[in-house]
């Protein structure tokens, strides 16, 4: 396989799985926006910090408000992680390798991008928001499943197993560390003002990342913060947890050449092994998750190392994301 | 809006599907029938349908502007255009004999230059050349083969004769929008084949895989074949990675590829470097290699030339075809098929004047309002004036232009082409088309069923390039109706 082609490949899978994942953070968000009282202000800026753009998005706007953070998050361009952004670069990219994937993904990445292009505007106001961006996150899954059921396990497609894993892992540490430190808008609803459980607050860090019902059916109907960090670092049944992520990466490493890049892998599956969720949960889990965030950082660069040099000799990979 | 063969306005010239008003032509009825049952609105919605499956395959050209590159839908008509197998059987008869004729010229040239010495070519035309490549003297690919794939141009003028109008020998395109275009008809019109015994055309990609691997110096494994490709914003990138795809061949851009010491080809995977053995080059020859040619070239890899001359390497068409490829040689085909083959040519040449020759650049200056002036080497549809439809003041230009460079400049008379019916803005009215078939050749020939229609949607325009307001129709070659 071409190192070129490898390595957008893999940058395709993570354009996309961003593109879902913040549409999801977004519906989640936009539902929790519902229970709030009326007039009582919302925390848009936290929402920025979670995805790690706050910075990024006060080179261009002065005040978070609802309007300026949604237009960021979903259509700006200048925003390199919006969900158009991603969609936009992933259906580019996927132009360049149309001949290693099954002819259908083409299209379906190209009617993603047509859907999204069309639409997005739409996704601006709350009343159709949820409505356009469950669109895209279907249409995208849709082009994960045709992948799925029409692809070889070939090398192209570990490459993009292993884009669309590394990104995962990394969107579920932020949302777990950002939202839980920052008291995360959905913390100040109504209902956790009044009854101040507990509970609500991890449940809201769960929704987020589209887990709570699954974590209900495996763990328990109380979200209790230890639980909730094991369910998320470290089931190897749920998809998003991080530890499930890992797998799936050490799955793609198994297929493809090269060592180090699963030794890297190795000292991360071991800290979410070994790691007490206990004392996690009483402190320490930004420190955490910041380990986990640099370590993924550091399998991308050796990820790119290994496999896509030859691509660019100077150039080590896209680095258009501020996020790894 | 029905095809009324009755109310279809003929424009005086040949069409291809209607003899005369109300009578279709042989072939040709069962396909009127149909068009005529169908309502308007019927038709209308399948056209809608049409431009949809286009952009969601998006089988799109790139039109280059001042306001960026812009990716436009394919302009595909859904009134395919006919033609009869027994008529079909002797163009391809021609175009195999043509494109032989063609191989053994420049085969010839990088040679000994016989066809010269004995007076059948002139000097002065090759040494004005711009496509001849010093580079490739004394060169020899296998089966002595340097055109592997030829797109030539075929037009029908008023009197029903089919001529060629050029070969392109260069890197011809079109070819995947052939394909396309069967399958977005057998996807919209699946009832229109059951009537029609159509002859398949998607053997093609696999016809031109076989024709590469036969180039491929390494006899004993399965060959690596990778298509070259500028980039991802050539005009016709669509084509090159549909044709990748489809062979299940590699797409490589130029900085994919190093050639070593060795005098081999690699390409840069993900495990270090693998060898390459064919080549269907997609980028023409000045810039393939800057170690030869255009030294600020980075779409080729340095040291292909080297690779090729060794023979280590296939490149499909060979460095140095282009040679034969110019309006100028063009006239001389028919002279080539009797000198090489011993054979008179099957496919008539349009008359041409040559410039260059005075007699001949007297009459095309005395006739510039009648003729379609064309430059030796453009490609395109660039550069032409069309007599009939230019200005004193262009003519007055193309006259200073003929005068300064008469070896450039060749004319033709002006072709009335064939029309066919074609959907315009919900009428059906004729438009002009040509047809260009694909041929192929290496250690054997192999000519496309039909080939890309292509067809003028503006009214009246003889020009159908696509970036000219050119758009397409799907060509069916018929046994004869059911």
């Amino acid at each position: 396989m071409l190192a070129r082609v490898a390595e957008n490949l893999y940058w395709m899978a993570r354009y996309l799985e961003r593109a879902e994942d913040t549409a999801r953070l977004i519906n989640a968000t936009t539902m929790m926006l519902m229970d709030m009282p009326r007039g009582a202000s919302f925390g848009w800026e936290d929402l920025l910090k979670v995805v790690g753009l706050d910075e990024a998005f006060h080179k261009h706007y002065d005040e978070a408000s609802e309007s300026a953070v949604m237009s960021f998050l979903i259509q700006d361009e200048r925003n390199p992680s919006s969900i158009f952004a991603c969609v936009r670069m992933a259906r580019e990219n996927t132009r360049t390798f149309r001949e290693v994937l099954p002819r259908e993904s083409w299209e379906w990445v190209n009617e993603l991008y047509l859907y999204t292009s069309t639409h997005l505007n739409h996704a601006l106001d709350r009343r159709k928001r949820f409505e356009v961006l469950t669109e895209i996150i279907r249409r995208r899954q849709a082009v994960v499943g045709l992948l799925s059921g029409t692809m070889s396990r070939d090398e192209g497609f570990q490459f993009m197993r292993l884009g669309r894993n590394i990104e995962r892992a990394d969107m579920t540490t932020r949302v777990l560390d950002v939202s839980y430190a920052i008291n995360l808008p959905y913390q100040n609803s109504r209902a956790a003002l009044e009854l101040n459980l507990p509970d609500l607050i991890w449940m809201s860090v769960l929704q987020a990342l589209s887990a709570h019902q699954m974590y209900r059916r495996h763990v328990g109907v109380h979200a209790r913060g230890h639980k909730v960090l094991a369910f998320l670092l470290n089931d190897l049944q749920f998809p998003r947890s991080v530890r499930h992520c890992l797998h799936e990466i050490q799955f793609a490493l198994d297929e493809l050449p090269g060592a180090e890049p699963m030794r890297r892998l190795q000292g991360m599956l071991n800290l979410v092994d070994r790691a007490d969720y206990h004392a996690l949960a009483e402190n320490g889990l930004h420190e955490f998750c910041d380990d986990i965030q640099a370590r993924l950082a550091d399998l991308n660069a050796v990820i790119a190392q290994t496999y896509f040099r030859a691509a660019h000799p100077q150039k080590m990979t896209q680095s258009l994301f501020s996020l790894v | 809006m029905k095809i009324d063969c009755g109310s279809y306005p003929l424009m005086g010239g040949f069409d291809e599907l209607l003899e005369a008003p109300g009578k279709p032509r042989k072939g040709a009825e069962g396909l009127c029938d149909y068009f005529a049952e169908m309502a308007s609105d019927e038709l209308e919605a399948r056209h809608r349908a049409v431009d949809a499956a286009i952009m969601a395959a998006g089988i799109t050209f790139t039109v280059y502007s001042e306001a960026g590159n812009i990716d436009r839908a394919w302009p595909f008509d859904v009134v395919p255009r006919i033609i009869e197998k027994a008529e079909w059987d002797r163009i391809e008869a021609g175009l195999k004999q043509r494109l032989q004729a063609l191989n053994r010229f420049i085969d010839d040239i990088y040679h000994d230059q016989a066809i010269i010495k004995d007076g059948v070519f002139p000097a002065e035309v090759l040494a004005d050349s711009k496509n001849f490549r010093e580079a490739c003297v004394g060169a020899n690919p296998p089966y002595g083969v340097w055109a592997h794939i030829c797109g030539t141009d075929l037009v029908r003028d008023g009197d029903g004769t089919v001529y060629v109008l050029e070969d392109n020998l260069r890197v011809p395109s079109g070819v995947s929008y052939m394909l396309e275009n069967r399958q977005l008809m057998k996807k919209l019109f699946p009832e229109l084949f059951a009537r029609y015994d159509v002859l398949p055309v998607d053997d093609y990609t696999a016809q031109l895989y076989d024709m590469l691997a036969a180039l491929s110096p390494r006899t004993d494994e399965r060959p690596e074949i990778a298509v070259l490709t500028p980039g991802v914003y050539n005009s016709a990138y669509f084509e090159h990675s549909y044709l990748a795809q489809q062979m299940g061949a590699h797409l490589v851009e130029g900085s994919d590829l190093v050639v070593l010491d060795d005098d081999c080809v690699y390409m840069k995977t993900i495990e270090g470097l693998t060898r390459l053995d064919v080549i269907y080059r997609r980028v023409d020859d000045d810039f393939i290699d800057p170690e030869v040619f255009r030294a600020d070239s980075s779409l080729g890899a340095p040291g292909l030339m080297r690779a090729w001359k060794a023979g280590n390497i296939g490149i499909a068409n060979a460095p140095g075809s282009g040679v034969a490829d110019d309006k100028v040689v063009y006239a001389y085909v028919p002279q080539m098929i009797e000198y090489y083959l011993g054979e008179k040519a099957i496919l008539p040449n349009v008359p041409s004047y040559l410039c260059m020759f005075d007699a001949d650049r007297d009459y095309v200056l005395a006739n510039l309002d009648k003729l379609v002036v064309k430059p030796a080497n453009e490609s395109g549809g660039y550069g032409m004036l069309v007599g009939p439809k230019s200005t004193p003041d262009e003519q007055a230009k193309f006259a200073e232009l003929i005068r300064d460079n008469p070896r450039n400049y060749m004319a033709q008379p002006t072709l009335s082409l064939s029309t066919v019916p074609t959907l315009c803005d919900g009428a059906i009215e004729p438009r002009h088309v040509d047809l260009r078939p694909f041929i192929l050749q290496s250690k054997g020939l192999y000519v496309t069923r039909g080939g890309l229609t292509r067809v003028a949607l503006r009214r009246g325009s003889l020009v159908v390039n696509s970036s000219q307001g050119g758009g397409s129709k799907d060509t069916w070659i018929v046994g004869g109706t059911i």
